[in-house]
C-alpha cells in the first residue's frame, strides 16, 4: 500500500456539506452491505459494472473522488493488470475458449481469451464496488456518529470502543514510526541496504514503536478507568443520529432493487445480461 | 435525619465482566500496530505483508484473546475502510494464527531461548495458514494472483497443470512461510525485550 493510501485513513473523515454526508450513517452501511453482497451474488459484467457507476457517482457527489480514484488505483489496478495477463493471457487457465485477440511475439502466437478477461473483469469489478462503497460509508460519517451508530446497533461498547480507538491510534503511531525511522536513520540505518540488513531493520523500528505503544495503554486505560469505563451503568452518547426523510428513501430504494435483483436470480439466473458467456466458478 | 446512600453514593465497580481494561485498550493497540507495520514494510520495500505479526505478539504478552480480538478487529477495519467489505473474512486468518500461537507458546516453542524451535514453529505457523489463505482467495479473489512477489510462480504453475486452485495453493506456500517465519521471530523478539509489568499473559501451566 502506498502513502497515499495511508493518508486517506489518517485522514479519515472528510469534511464537506453533501447529501450522502448528511445520510445517517446506518443507512450508508446498509447500502454498503447491500451493495457488495449483491455484486458478489450476480456473475455479470453490465450489473458490477453499472454498480461502479452508480457508487462513483456518489462519491462524486460526496466530493470525495478523489480518495476514491486513488484508492482504487493503488489496490484495483495491479490486481486487474495481474490477473488479465495471466487468467486472460496464454497460461492455460481452464475456461478459455474463444479468443478475444492475438499479437505475435518473437514468432509466437500469443491469445488473450474473452472467457478469462470476462472472469478477471467480474472479480476485479466486484472489488472495486466493495471498496468504493465501504470508502464512501467511512469518509462520509462523523467519528462519533461511527460511535453512536455502533450503539444503536446494539454492538458492546467495548466494541466500539476499540474499533474507534484503532482509527485513532493509526495517526498517532504513524507519526511516532516516522519519528523513529528519523531517529534511526541518524543513527546508521540504511533502507537501501542488503535484504537481510533491511529484515534487522524491522526490529529496530518496531521495538520503540512496540514499547511505547504498550506504555501508552496504561495511561489510556487509567483515563478510560476516571470516566467510568467499566462502571456498570447504562452509557450515554454523545451524538444521537435519527433517520431523517432522505434515510427513509435511500432504504425505499434499496428495498425496490432488492426485490428487482431477486427476480432477475429467480428469472435469468447468476448471469442476467451477458450473452455468450457461462457462469465460472471460482478458480474455473 | 437519614439519608439514602444508595441513591447518592458513587458507583462501584465491583467486578468488571469480561475483558479487564487494560487487556481492551491492548486489542486496539494490536489492531494499529499490525497496520502501521505495513508502513514499515513500506519504508523497508520488503517483500513481505508481516500483517498478522502483532496478532502473535499479541497472543503472547497478553494472552490468545487479546491477539485473536486485535487481529480480527484489523481485519474489520481494513474491511470497512480501504479493503472493501469481502475481505472482512482476512479477520479468521487473523484468529487462526492467534490459535496456533497460542499453542505454540504453551508448549514453549515460541521463544528467543530456543531459536530451532522458534523456526519450526515460524515455519509451521506458515505452511498450516496456506489452507485458510486459499479458501479466503477462493471466495474473495475467485482464486486470481493478488501478490505481484508470486505471481510469476502463479503463472508458471497454472501453465504446466491449468488448475487455479494448485496455482494459489504453490503460490501461497511460497508467500506464506517466510512471511509467518519472520513474523513469528519478530513477535517473539519484541515480546522478548518487554519489561515483565507490561506483560498481562497468564502464566503457563
Amino acid at each position: 500500500m502506498s502513502n497515499t493510501a495511508f493518508g486517506i485513513l489518517k485522514s479519515g473523515y472528510v469534511a464537506r456539506d453533501t447529501f450522502v454526508h448528511r445520510l445517517d450513517g446506518r443507512t450508508k452501511f446498509l447500502f454498503f452491505l447491500w451493495i457488495s453482497l449483491f455484486n458478489y451474488a450476480f456473475y455479470d459484467l453490465y450489473v458490477t459494472i453499472s454498480s461502479l457507476v452508480i457508487v462513483l457517482s456518489l462519491a462524486f457527489v460526496a466530493r470525495i473522488q478523489k480518495f476514491v480514484l486513488t484508492v482504487l488505483a493503488i489496490i484495483v489496478l495491479p490486481i486487474l493488470l495481474l490477473a488479465l495477463g495471466i487468467m486472460a493471457g496464454p497460461f492455460g487457465f481452464a475456461p478459455n475458449k474463444t479468443v478475444l485477440a492475438s499479437v505475435q511475439v518473437f514468432g509466437f502466437t500469443v491469445a488473450f481469451y474473452v472467457e478469462g478477461a470476462v472472469y478477471v473483469a467480474v472479480w476485479t469489478s466486484r472489488l472495486a464496488v466493495t471498496i468504493t462503497a465501504a470508502l464512501l460509508a467511512y469518509l462520509t460519517t462523523h467519528p462519533s456518529d461511527l460511535a453512536a451508530v455502533m450503539l444503536k446497533s446494539r454492538l458492546p461498547y467495548k466494541f466500539a470502543y476499540a474499533f474507534l480507538a484503532t482509527i485513532q491510534l493509526i495517526p498517532i503511531l504513524t507519526n511516532e514510526i516516522s519519528t523513529i525511522y528519523q531517529a534511526q536513520v541518524s543513527r546508521g540505518l540504511n533502507v537501501k541496504a542488503k535484504l537481510i540488513d533491511r529484515f534487522k531493520s524491522i526490529i529496530v523500528l518496531m521495538i520503540p514503536l512496540t514499547l511505547g505503544a504498550i506504555n501508552q495503554t496504561q495511561i489510556r486505560a487509567i483515563a478510560l478507568e476516571s470516566r467510568g469505563f467499566s462502571a456498570p451503568v447504562k452509557k450515554v452518547m454523545l451524538r444521537d443520529p435519527k433517520l431523517e426523510a432522505s434515510d427513509y428513501a435511500v432504504m425505499t430504494i434499496i428495498g425496490i432493487m432488492t426485490c428487482v435483483f431477486i427476480y432477475l436470480i429467480w428469472t435469468r439466473g447468476l448471469v442476467p445480461f451477458m450473452v455468450g458467456i457461462q457462469y465460472v466458478r471460482p478458480g474455473g | 435525619m437519614t439519608t439514602d446512600t444508595r441513591s447518592t453514593g458513587p458507583t462501584t465497580v465491583e467486578k468488571p465482566a469480561g475483558f479487564t481494561i487494560l487487556q481492551i485498550v491492548l486489542i486496539p493497540v494490536i489492531a494499529a500496530l499490525n497496520y502501521v507495520t505495513g508502513v514499515i514494510i513500506n519504508i523497508l520495500k520488503l517483500p513481505l505483508f508481516m500483517d498478522t505479526w502483532a496478532t502473535m505478539f499479541g497472543t503472547v504478552v497478553a494472552g490468545f484473546w487479546v491477539g485473536a480480538a486485535g487481529g480480527f478487529l484489523y481485519n474489520i477495519m481494513m474491511a470497512f475502510t480501504l479493503w472493501g467489505l469481502p475481505q472482512w473474512v482476512w479477520g479468521f486468518i487473523n484468529i487462526y494464527i492467534a490459535i496456533i500461537t497460542w499453542v505454540l507458546w504453551r508448549i514453549g516453542w515460541v521463544t528467543v531461548k530456543s531459536p530451532a524451535k522458534l523456526v519450526a514453529a515460524g515455519i509451521i505457523v506458515g505452511a498450516t495458514n496456506v489452507v485458510p489463505t486459499t479458501l479466503i482467495s477462493w471466495g474473495v479473489f475467485g482464486l486470481m494472483p493478488t501478490y505481484a512477489g508470486t505471481a510469476w510462480i502463479y503463472a508458471i504453475v497454472l501453465a504446466s497443470t491449468g488448475n487455479a486452485w494448485t496455482a494459489t495453493v504453490i503460490s501461497s506456500i511460497i508467500a506464506e512461510i517466510p512471511d509467518k517465519l519472520i513474523s513469528l521471530v519478530l513477535a517473539a523478539v519484541v515480546a522478548s525485550r518487554m519489561p515483565a509489568r507490561f506483560t498481562l499473559r497468564t502464566p503457563k501451566a
